[in-house]
């Protein structure tokens, strides 16, 4: 049996998905970036063949993406995340039984981004947020930690709020981050200023996804897809339904390692 | 492992905003941040406040009905009288909007580079989302854009009155011609509600206007102290109200503000004694949009007196009722319309920049501060012979241009601070 790697180096985590020859999704994992990007990724790669029993040499084919994609010398491609992030999605709503789909929004550490895709699944348009991490899963971090609550808590305090979900209006992590201070000392609940903060990312992201256009199916993945609040914001926002795989985290991962194995299946050919 | 065997996908059927539920809780957001910045960005508003800062958040956010059982006459300009609606037994609400979420709607059927508040007040009824929704619109040919608006809701299937307005007043002409259109308007509506107009009424319901008027004129006396007792963001709030709010409920509340104030006074209140005294005029500042008097007192300013359709003009010269029969008192109330409107859609406007200059004296003023919404051409077009005129006078004046959007505050802001700190340098040289 021959196994497909592919593993998705991000500024705030390193995913990795191993496929077979199938196709079939055989294991994940989803470890902290920290500091050391290489030697971390090649830690939890090694961590995974082991859990899953799968020798070194039975690796084939190994194709990185992400941010962090060019430290990792092993791999035997290189792509960017947006042809990976396109290709794993589709896979991953089509083992769903889902519609196709035309439409990516993609949350990441640091960045979030929309991808318009062609009837066949080709890349026709992305648009990317420029310069800073507002509106990002970081932009969510920094929220959880100054109102003292955990990240996966955000959803939970979201489906509470009963008033007025209140503007940020900072789209830089810093001030939003005074203003948020602010707010708690206008006796504002945290409930209604965590749904602020998720209909804030909420509109930047519908700005991005505007500018490819929105079709549907829309597709939404990443790390902060997790967060139901934001969802739900998203979907308020687009007042259309978005379809969420049951593993945000790794789609991009997933379909690094279908490129892994088409490509180790044309070059085979091709010899 | 692996998608296919996701069970979770319809583990829970989410629940989507309605387009409606969603314009509603945008202009909800909008609402909000503009209080709480108005409430809380401060030291000591007036207690009495209160009572307007709840009465937005009931009918902006909360979107509660004020006329529910009233037959209600929306206007979408100052031009129309309150009293004649009034005497007709109906609820005038001015329709005018501050909303940047209706501007956004808006902007899909009127050119992109129209008037924010005419964009917005268009956006606002081809969405037909109100708390209070008119039974009959009344649009005013004034500024062309409004004329056009009118036109375009018409369309939409709501009942629009054309009330023609002349665009000189000088003449003698202009002034007859307007009296007809306002003797004409009270026929029709008098028609469409089925109520006759009479005499003791209207003289009731001017009585009742001219003391809200008196109300404001004593209230509004209290900014000349060297020790304003209220804000202009307050003020404007207080003004705003008028256009939407019961009459009775809005006269109880400002009489109280005004007791307030004048202790405050008497007390020697010194919260805004050194802040800068500064004369608003220009495009009309309606709730939520009130980014530019709020920067201006958020950067150390005071704003002592505007000359604007949405505050000060709507209490210009009270009516006086010594006239015997009904359509003489019509006419004395389309006097009151034509006469004090400083409106820039006259062809020449002198009044406008005598009226200015005679606030900036009065209420001890030291700049002005003109702003003119992208798109508003006649306040546009204005602005070069206003600041000659306060030039000629030495009355530092700042013109801005800006729109609904929440962007570019940052450089506003900077601007309005400069202004405040060049008037600050003024008072030290002198």
């Amino acid at each position: 049996m021959r196994y497909f790697a592919g593993i998705d180096i991000g500024s705030t985590a390193i995913k990795i998905a191993i496929i077979d020859e199938n196709r079939e999704l055989l294991g994940k994992k989803i470890s902290a970036s920290g500091s050391m990007f290489y030697k971390y990724a090649k830690e939890a790669l090694a961590e995974l063949l082991n859990e899953l029993n799968i020798k070194e040499e039975n690796l084939v084919y190994t194709v990185s993406t992400g941010y962090g994609r060019k430290l990792f010398k092993e791999a035997n491609e290189k792509i960017s995340e947006i042809t990976a992030n396109a290709i794993g999605a589709r896979a991953a709503a089509r083992a769903e039984g889902k519609k196709e789909i035309k439409t990516i929004i993609n949350i990441g550490g640091q960045d979030s981004k929309a991808i318009s895709l062609d009837s066949d699944g080709n890349v026709v348009n992305f648009a990317m947020n420029d310069r800073c991490a507002a509106g990002t899963g970081k932009f969510l971090d920094v929220v959880a930690l100054k109102l003292e609550i955990g990240v996966d808590e955000l959803g939970d305090y979201h489906f509470k709020s009963t008033g007025t979900p209140l503007s940020i209006n900072s789209t830089c992590a810093v001030f939003a981050e005074s203003e948020i201070i602010g707010l708690l000392g206008n006796n504002h609940s945290i409930e209604d200023i965590v749904a602020g903060v998720h209909y804030s990312i909420a509109r930047r992201i519908i700005k991005l996804v505007k500018r490819v256009g929105i079709k549907e199916a829309i597709y939404f993945d990443g790390g902060p897809a997790l967060n139901e609040g934001l969802v739900n914001a998203i979907e308020n926002e687009l007042t259309k339904e978005i379809f969420i795989p049951k593993y945000p985290q790794i789609t991009t991962s997933f379909g690094a390692a279908i490129l892994a194995l088409e490509s180790y299946e044309y070059l085979s050919n091709q010899n | 492992m692996g998608f296919a065997q996701a069970k979770g996908d319809n583990k829970m059927k989410r629940n989507i905003e309605t387009p409606k539920d969603k314009q509603n809780r945008h202009k909800a957001m909008e609402a909000v941040a503009m209080l709480d910045k108005i409430r809380h960005d401060f030291i000591q508003p007036p207690k009495n406040m209160d009572y307007f800062y709840d009465l937005y958040e009931k009918v902006y956010c909360k979107r509660e009905s004020l006329h529910a059982k009233s037959v209600k006459v929306g206007t979408m300009c100052i031009q129309v009288p309150y009293e004649i609606i009034y005497a007709l037994d109906a609820v005038p609400i001015r329709l005018c909007n501050g909303f940047y979420t209706d501007d956004e709607i808006g902007s899909d059927l009127a050119p992109s580079k129209a008037c924010p508040l005419v964009k917005a007040t268009v956006g606002q009824f081809s969405s037909n989302n109100f708390s209070d929704k008119p039974d009959f619109v009344i649009s005013p040919t004034t500024c062309d854009q409004k004329s056009k608006s009118g036109a375009i809701i018409e369309d939409m299937g709501y009942l629009v009155y054309d009330m023609e307005f002349p665009r000189t007043k000088e003449s003698e002409e202009s002034r007859e011609y307007w009296r007809r259109s306002v003797r004409k308007f009270t026929k029709e509506l008098s028609k469409n509600l089925g109520k006759k107009l009479k005499k003791s009424k209207l003289k009731k319901t001017i009585q009742r206007i001219g003391y809200a008027q008196y109300l404001y004129h004593q209230l509004n006396d209290l900014r000349k102290e060297p020790n304003p007792p209220i804000l202009g963001k307050d003020i404007f709030l207080v003004t705003n109200a008028f256009f939407f709010d019961k009459i009775d409920n809005w006269i109880e509340a400002t009489q109280k503000l005004y007791e307030e104030c004048k202790i405050r006074v008497k007390n020697e209140d010194k919260t805004h004694k050194n802040s800068p005294r500064i004369v608003y005029t220009g495009s009309p500042p309606i709730f939520p949009n009130l980014k530019i008097p709020l920067l201006i007192e958020q950067s150390d300013g005071i704003i002592v007196a505007d000359e604007t359709c949405s505050a000060n003009r709507l209490f210009n010269d009270m009516v006086s009722i010594d006239e015997w029969f009904l359509y003489d008192m019509v006419d004395a109330v389309a006097d009151r319309y034509l006469k004090g409107c400083t409106c820039p859609i006259f062809t020449k406007n002198n009044d406008r920049i005598r009226r200015v200059i005679d606030l900036v004296k009065e209420y001890k003023a030291e700049g002005v501060v003109y702003q003119a919404f992208a798109g508003c051409q006649v306040y546009e077009m204005e602005q070069r012979s206003v600041i000659e005129a306060m030039e000629k006078e030495g009355i530092p004046i700042l013109y801005l241009e800006s729109d609904y959007s929440p962007s570019h505050l940052g450089q506003l802001t900077t601007r309005i601070e400069a202004f405040i700190e060049s008037l600050k340098n003024r008072r030290r040289r002198r």
